[in-house]
């Protein structure tokens, strides 16, 4: 706890130094500092006035840079001043961050996002689980927008040769061939709910009964043991850049037993009756609409094996994006 | 408190004794682990370190190799040898070869270590007088050397059967089974009670071998080295004691 607070208090104070450094300069320092949590009761900009600045955060891993760096990237292009204060540290740091108003925009996993607030609330169900969060922040004064079609959380995945050997296509498909494979699994999953509940009871693969090997899921090494044969099915998480560098399959949760980690930016109120709420929220929600898991990934392999520059790699995929 | 109690309860639970993730099951893995890296680090190490101790040559360069292999971490041996291992064999590449490397490396500085350093601590008057009795170099190794730094040897198997046994447990990182299954899998599932009796067993394996080498030790070692020999009192030749109805 000790820790936790000393990260947030650490993570606030340079957020507050680095809304002081560069509010100077700008004109409109005045309205992107007022007072957090104030009623939305500022009057919409006019048409003519350029918008205020808004301060963009993100979790500390480069998923979430990169999602608040793309978003940073279109508002910029389209006239809003950006001040950045990306990879705040973990949800402990940025969710208290975005409350309180030391940044107005945060991209968030609409089913971790929720979990923060509530634990048994998330779902395999995107819509649910944005609508819910919507509730949950409503009251906070932060509105949630559009979700990428791009999900983010743990999934099954094969090497190609074994998905067009069986016809795997999605999680059902392994249910006939289970016997048949070795499996890559977490050392909690016979425990965990979401890994061998879930294959029991949406798939009706029992992991007990299965040859089993119990490697860490999302890791380095699941990923090598699946390339090299030494299991053929493996959780992962869904962006995971292994997948795109590999050529792995990921199979398709159609019983929807993981919760939905759909990406949605969030935003405070107060920021969103400064602006034209209307043109704000559809820039970031025709982005968001074009960012799907096999892009996302593809990203990832450009910031977390090629160490592109996550500035350059979100400029190239908009420019590439863009019509 | 709570949690030692359940701790033995987890270990007096039956379920916990039998199947391939019971008890007897993972310590048959870690004892098998443990006892396949000793034996090549015992094969690797003893001879080259009879070698530089008998003869004193190349003593910097391996002592110091050795003490460089020390410094490494054996997680890092295992994480470095994975992608390796995994290309070569992808039956035994992700579990047994990567735990077997870095035991192996863990156990080989100890007894490399120890068997230069018994064997030079020999007196070396003791050599030259084997020498001097005609030994060739061989037998002056096997026969005299050798069991003065038998001792000193064996204490480097000892450290290092010790050391392996506790690490041997970093295996279930990649998968492998043995007594560490139970401290991932515990961390893993939160379940303190299975991490805790996965500590309580590898801390007493540990000591069970620590005890083991140690009489092993007792037994081995030539009685002319640390026990006092027993001096009985010297008799006069003539002084057979009769037998009592010789008595006048």
């Amino acid at each position: 706890m000790r820790l936790n607070r000393a990260l947030a208090l650490g993570a606030s104070l340079l957020v507050l130094l680095g809304a002081c450094a560069t509010g100077g300069g700008s004109t409109q320092s005045p309205a992107a500092s007022t007072a957090p949590s104030t009623a939305p009761s500022a009057a919409p900009a006019t048409p003519s006035a350029p918008p205020p600045a808004i301060r963009i955060g993100s979790d500390g891993f480069y998923e979430s840079k990169l999602m608040g760096e793309i978003y940073a990237q279109v508002l910029e292009a389209n006239g809003y001043t950006v001040e950045r204060n990306l990879g705040l540290g973990p949800r402990k740091v940025s969710a208290p961050a975005l409350e309180s108003g030391q940044i107005d925009l945060k991209p968030e996993y609409i089913g971790s996002g929720l979990g923060y607030y509530d634990k048994t609330k998330p779902t395999g169900d995107p819509a649910a689980n944005a609508a819910e969060l919507a509730t949950i922040l409503a009251a906070k004064g932060i509105s949630v927008l559009g979700f990428t079609p791009a999900q983010d959380t743990n999934a099954f995945v094969v090497r190609k040769e074994t998905a067009d050997q069986y016809g795997l296509k999605t999680m059902s498909d392994l249910t006939a061939v289970a016997d048949k494979l070795t499996w890559g699994l977490p050392p909690e999953c016979a425990t965990n709910p979401l890994c061998a509940g879930a294959l029991k009871d949406a798939y009706g693969i029992d992991v007990a009964a299965q040859k089993v090997k119990a490697l860490a899921a999302c890791d380095a090494p699941i990923a090598e043991a699946l390339q090299n044969k030494a299991v053929d099915v493996a959780e992962l998480c869904s962006t995971q850049p292994a997948i795109a560098q590999f050529g792995f399959v990921l199979l398709e949760d159609d019983k929807r037993t993981q919760p939905a980690e759909n990406i949605a930016p969030l935003v405070r109120d107060d920021y969103l009756a400064k602006v034209d709420k209307a043109a704000f929220s559809k820039l970031l929600d025709d982005v968001s609409a074009k960012m799907t898991t096999a892009e996302l990934t593809r990203l990832g392999v450009e910031v977390a094996v090629d160490n592109k520059d996550i500035k350059d790699v979100a400029t190239a995929w908009l420019k590439a994006t863009s019509p | 408190m709570d949690l030692l109690a359940a701790t033995f309860a987890w270990l007096a639970d039956p379920a916990h004794w039998q199947g391939p993730d019971g008890i007897p099951t993972r310590l048959e893995e870690h004892l098998a682990i443990c006892a396949v890296s000793l034996l090549v680090a015992a094969a690797l190490a003893l001879p080259i370190g009879a070698f530089i101790g008998h003869t004193g040559r190349g003593a910097l360069v391996a002592v110091n190799a050795a003490n460089v292999g020390r410094a490494i971490p054996s997680y890092a041996v295992l994480v470095m040898v994975l992608p390796i291992s995994l290309r070569l064999n992808p039956e035994y590449g992700l579990d047994i070869i990567p735990t077997f490397t870095a035991m192996t490396l863990l156990a080989i500085p100890p007894i490399l270590v120890n068997t230069y350093a018994g064997l030079r601590e020999v007196d070396p008057d003791l050599v030259e007088a084997a020498r001097g009795m005609g030994m060739r170099e061989r037998q002056v190794l096997l026969r005299v050397e050798a069991p003065i730094a038998l001792p000193v040897i064996l204490g480097g198997l000892r450290t290092a059967a010790v050391q392996v046994v506790a690490t041997a447990t970093l295996g279930a990182i990649v998968a492998y089974g043995g007594l560490g299954r139970y401290l991932i899998d515990g961390i893993a599932r939160q379940e303190d009670d299975r991490l805790l009796a996965g500590v309580i067993l590898v801390a007493g394996l540990a000591l069970v071998t620590e005890a083991g080498f140690a009489i092993a030790a007792r037994l081995l070692a030539s009685p002319g080295l640390e026990r006092t020999v027993e001096v009985r009192p010297y008799r006069e030749l003539g002084e057979v004691p009769r037998p009592p109805d010789l008595a006048p």
